[in-house]
């Protein structure tokens, strides 16, 4: 058993030895010979590259703000839509009972599974690739607030019957505000959900978008470039994760024991 | 008990009369011309392309059949490596300080790349090929199953842990005999949604860089303007991920019951 | 003695449960008297189905079998207090949203129903901690907001299951003074259930002591020892110890 003074500074090290072997590791197969993986430093002067020169008219910062654009846009939509469908599945059973089928039914198709049908629906502009991630967002979004309604704790509804609360009362006064939590969540999966659908719809077709920008990459050998935008693509999907979950803490002081 | 019956034959009544006119709708809207024979195939046609499509490979080089077994086999050997890998990986780290420190900063590096994103440097290194392919699905399975099987073992109530520690028990004991069952249910969530993640990256993969596949099959939809071939392709992604999700519930309940009451 | 007039009357009220593996017969021919303004003690073991017979009286469960009669017709859903064992406030309401929210319900306006809310909140010892959040409270206070919301309803009847039953055993105690404190300073019909029979012998005007399977009326107890009662007092235990000996058989 190691002395605990002696544990602790190993505790310290540990996340740094991790990442100094990620790097050596990458710059292991970048040396190799004939190999196209680019090394950190050539990675590192892309990046600053195409952060001043543009592609296709657009510099990097431009071209995420076309993707973020695109999901943002979506995204409004499939909350409000999604919103308003996961309650009235959850709170109305006749709705549910004839509706949540069809729903079920296009459910388990992938988001980007639909890609080629909404091409062929409507060509290769903005509105499609808006469509797709709508689609990747709804459906976290309706399960979400879906199953956030339907596990309202019983007593609340039944202490809001007792205050003599009609039906609509009660999805006003108690049921909403008992599912935002959940509401929350499912915006938390569809926004990273988004992001995805965005990137994967960029790649099949876009002039424009960070997606578009890894294809191109991979098109003219530009391993550096390819590798870059993954590592943006990485960084905006942890800063949206990051802003939401603290979103999150600030629309529900309650849930997280915050006291005034 | 009359009224608990009632209650579910009216709901079943209703989805069926639901399915029946979004069906129905759909067919006369295309049959009538409401929407372009280009856009959309109606159902009828659809069920014909695909039983056509069983036997027939023209016009996109492969039966369905063999579409779906070439994507369902590179699925499956990604996911359950990734699993086998994945799994065991998470619920070390869960438990072991030193484990989770080292590898935690790698794995928050990594994890927020989406699996898609890995597909164009892949190809470029390692080609087409299927080990191209299943490197991605690797990828995009392996995250779930880790950060669910690290979560399991973090949730387990120290209450537990304790108990077995004054049973005298070992930390090797402790690890498998109290942490590991205890994390059971967030594994599965894990493996239930790498499972979700490994068909989507396949079709993914399949629609930017092979030539099977049910991804492949749908892109050739779009390119040959057959709608009916994409929905088909569409409906079989749909039930086979279903199905799978099905399959593992089934596992879930046998090997984790007390889960389910 | 005071001539008692009957608030509520059950006759034969009986409760059966379907369910997917067998009809589970809860209550069977039950008949009680409720007497205006009397503080009425259900007591009996747990999972008997106290709470079913409540909720039955509440009128939010439909009995199978049997009547029930109010004294002016039943009371309208949010006429009746009801106070529940684990709380059933609403996190995300102020203790002064949640005291209000039965008037709010039906209507009654804002400045009306604030100075409502101030009158109970203060009854029950709350003042100042009108915008607290439920989670930064006790459970003793949790169970006086309880309280106060279903005073503030302004009903004649109130309904209480179990309300002391989460709480440790010290904030127990002060709270069985409490509710006897309030209830002498506002008068009104209290229904009180409970499965500890020293609480029943503390609070009780009349216990009604209720057991078997499935629950009926076992015995009729009547306190006749003056408030404040004293646990240790001869009469107290005297009493305690035949309830005891009597809710063997309930079992």
């Amino acid at each position: 058993m190691m002395k605990a003074g002696v544990q602790n500074k190993l505790y310290y090290l540990l996340p740094v030895l991790s990442v100094l072997t990620l790097m050596i590791v990458w710059v292991i197969l970048a040396a190799q010979d004939g190999s196209l993986i680019p090394t950190p430093y050539e990675t590192l002067s892309r990046f600053l590259g195409i952060m001043a020169n543009p592609i296709s008219q657009a510099t990097l910062p431009l071209h995420v703000w076309v993707s973020l654009r695109r999901v943002l846009l979506a995204f409004v939509a499939a909350i409000l839509l999604g919103v308003s469908l996961g309650v009235m599945f959850g709170w109305n059973e006749t709705f549910n009972s004839f509706i949540y089928p069809i729903f079920e039914l296009l459910r388990p198709i992938p988001p980007i599974a639909w890609i080629p049908l909404v091409i062929l629906w409507f060509g290769i502009g903005e509105f499609p690739k808006i469509f797709i991630v709508f689609i990747g967002s709804f459906m976290p979004i309706v399960l979400n607030t879906h199953s956030g309604i339907t596990s309202i704790d019983p007593l609340l509804i039944k202490a809001g019957q007792a205050l003599g609360a009609n039906r609509t009362q009660l999805l006003f006064h108690v049921a909403l505000p008992a599912t935002i939590p959940a509401i929350l969540a499912g915006i938390k999966t569809a926004l990273s959900s988004g992001w995805m659908c965005v990137i994967a719809a960029e790649m099949i077709v876009a002039k424009q978008g960070v997606g578009f920008l890894i294809v191109r990459g991979q098109e003219s050998g530009d391993t550096a470039l390819i590798v870059t935008c993954m590592l943006v693509i990485g960084i905006v999907n942890a800063m949206i994760s990051f802003t939401l979950t603290r979103l999150e803490g600030v629309l529900c002081p309650w849930q997280f024991g915050k006291t005034k | 008990m009359k009224n608990v019956d009632q209650k579910k034959i009216r709901s079943l009544f209703l989805s069926i009369v639901g399915l029946i006119i979004f069906f129905g709708f759909w067919e006369f809207a295309v049959r009538t011309g409401l929407v372009s024979g280009r856009s959309l195939s109606a159902p009828s046609d659809v069920v014909q392309t695909f039983i056509a499509k069983l036997t027939q490979s023209k016009p996109d080089g492969a039966t369905v059949w063999q579409h779906f077994l070439t994507s369902f086999q590179l699925a499956l050997s990604g996911f359950t490596l990734a699993v086998i890998i994945g799994v065991p990986l998470g619920l070390f780290m869960g438990y072991f300080k030193g484990m989770d420190l080292f590898m935690t900063p790698i794995f928050e590096i990594v994890r927020p790349i989406p699996p898609i994103a890995w597909i164009p440097i892949v190809i470029l290194v390692l080609g087409i090929d299927m080990r191209a392919k299943m490197f991605i699905i690797f990828v995009s399975a392996f995250v779930p199953c880790v950060i669910n099987s690290y979560l399991g073992i973090k949730l387990t109530s120290k209450t537990l842990i304790n108990v077995a520690r004054t049973f005298g028990a070992s930390n090797w004991q402790i690890f498998t005999k109290v942490c590991i069952p205890s994390s059971l249910n967030m594994v599965f969530a894990g493996v239930r949604t790498s499972l979700g993640a490994s068909w989507s990256t396949l079709v993914a993969a399949e629609m930017l860089a092979s030539t099977r596949g049910l991804g492949y099959m749908i892109q050739m939809g779009r390119q040959l303007i057959r709608p009916d071939i994409i929905i088909v392709g569409m409906l079989t992604i749909g039930c086979t991920g279903a199905f799978l999700a099905y399959l593992l519930g089934l596992l879930e309940k046998k090997v984790a019951p007390w889960r389910y009451k | 003695m005071a001539v008692w007039e009957n608030k509520i009357e059950l006759r034969d009220v009986s409760k059966t449960f379907y369910t997917k593996q067998s009809d589970v017969e809860v209550l069977k021919d039950d008949s009680l008297n409720v007497r205006e303004n009397e503080f009425l003690v259900l007591l009996g073991p747990g999972q008997c189905g106290k709470t079913v017979l409540l909720n039955i009286i509440a009128g939010l469960e439909q009995e199978s079998g049997g009547s029930i009669t109010f004294t002016g017709g039943r009371p309208k859903m949010g006429d009746l207090g009801i106070v529940f064992q684990k709380y059933a406030l609403y996190p995300w309401k102020t203790v002064m949203s949640n005291v209000e929210m039965g008037p709010q319900m039906k209507g009654i306006d804002q400045s009306t129903r604030r100075k409502n809310a101030q009158k109970y909140i203060d009854l029950v010892g709350l003042t100042n901690f009108e915008k607290s959040y439920p989670q930064q409270l006790s459970g003793g206070m949790k169970q006086r907001v309880g309280i106060a919301r279903a005073y503030a309803t302004e009903s004649d009847i109130m309904l209480m299951d179990e309300p002391f039953g989460a709480l440790d055993a010290q904030t127990r105690y002060s709270m069985q003074e409490e509710i006897l404190k309030i209830w002498e300073k506002r008068k009104r019909t209290v229904i009180f259930v409970t499965n500890n029979l020293e609480e029943a012998v503390y609070l009780g005007d009349r216990i009604i002591l209720l057991g078997g399977k499935p629950t009926s009326v076992k015995k009729e107890y009547v306190p006749d020892i003056p408030r404040p009662r004293k646990y240790t007092d001869t009469a107290f235990l005297a009493l305690r110890n035949e309830i005891a000996d009597n809710t063997d058989l309930s079992l």
